[in-house]
């Protein structure tokens, strides 16, 4: 009973084509847009994972590693968002 | 997020510790079954993954295969199993075989979780760099 951590993350990918039709733009919008998918199928996998494991499906360090990198990608998305608004918030003090 | 070199070392490390689990479940089969007649020590391979027909950086237990060495012939003549020569097939199993080779899924098992926490704080410390 071991749940392969790489195929929520697959299973993730093979739906995306029918959930978001949109081209993705070339240039830093669409890495940017690249991005925040993958850390949605992070976060994805490791919500699958974690469930997987209460129920006794997936063994502890298929979970640990899991949740290990969900919580990296959370972190790396909320310091990244405190910098844009940060800057943000600069532009909006500047003296017109 | 899925790539990068530190999620693929942790990846690593993780398929170690699994396979060290899983080598340390046999070990205890094998110890539990010492005294049981006609039981045959327990061993696996470790091999490298293959996903999609490509060899992978992570690691696991192969299948399990049963020692052919000779079993321990027991001398206890009022046994139910014991032959005309009072002597019955026990296990093959070496107790201190089994305990080396537990303590070096041990020391296998912590150097691999010290790996697994080093390329935790290497990503948290390279993000902490974003935050000042």
């Amino acid at each position: 009973m071991d749940v392969r951590t790489s195929l929520a993350a697959q299973g993730y990918a093979a739906t995306r084509p029918a959930v978001g039709a949109n081209a993705v733009p070339d240039g830093p919008a669409g890495a940017l847009a690249a991005t925040a998918r993958d850390f949605a199928a992070t976060v994805a996998e490791g919500e699958a994972v974690a469930k997987a494991a209460m129920v006794g499906q997936a063994d502890p360090h298929a979970l640990v590693q899991a949740l290990a990198e969900s919580q990296l990608a959370v972190e790396t998305a909320v310091t990244v968002r405190d910098r844009v608004v940060e800057a943000y918030q600069e532009i909006l003090r500047m003296q017109v | 997020m899925s790539t990068g070199d530190l999620f693929e070392s942790s990846r690593a490390a993780t398929s170690a510790m699994r396979a060290q689990a899983q080598r340390l479940r046999l070990i205890s089969e094998n110890i539990a079954n010492a005294d049981t007649p006609g039981y045959r020590r327990k061993t696996a391979p470790f091999e490298q993954v293959v996903e999609q027909g490509r060899p992978t950086n992570e690691v696991r237990l192969g299948p399990v295969q049963l020692s052919r060495a000779e079993l321990d012939r027991v001398h206890a003549p009022g046994h139910p199993l014991a032959d005309e020569s009072g002597h019955f097939s026990g296990s093959n199993v070496d107790l201190v075989i089994e305990i080396a080779d537990a303590r070096e899924a041990q020391r296998s098992y912590e150097a691999n979780l010290k790996l697994y926490e080093q390329t935790r704080q290497m990503s948290r410390s390279l993000l902490d760099l974003l935050r000042r």
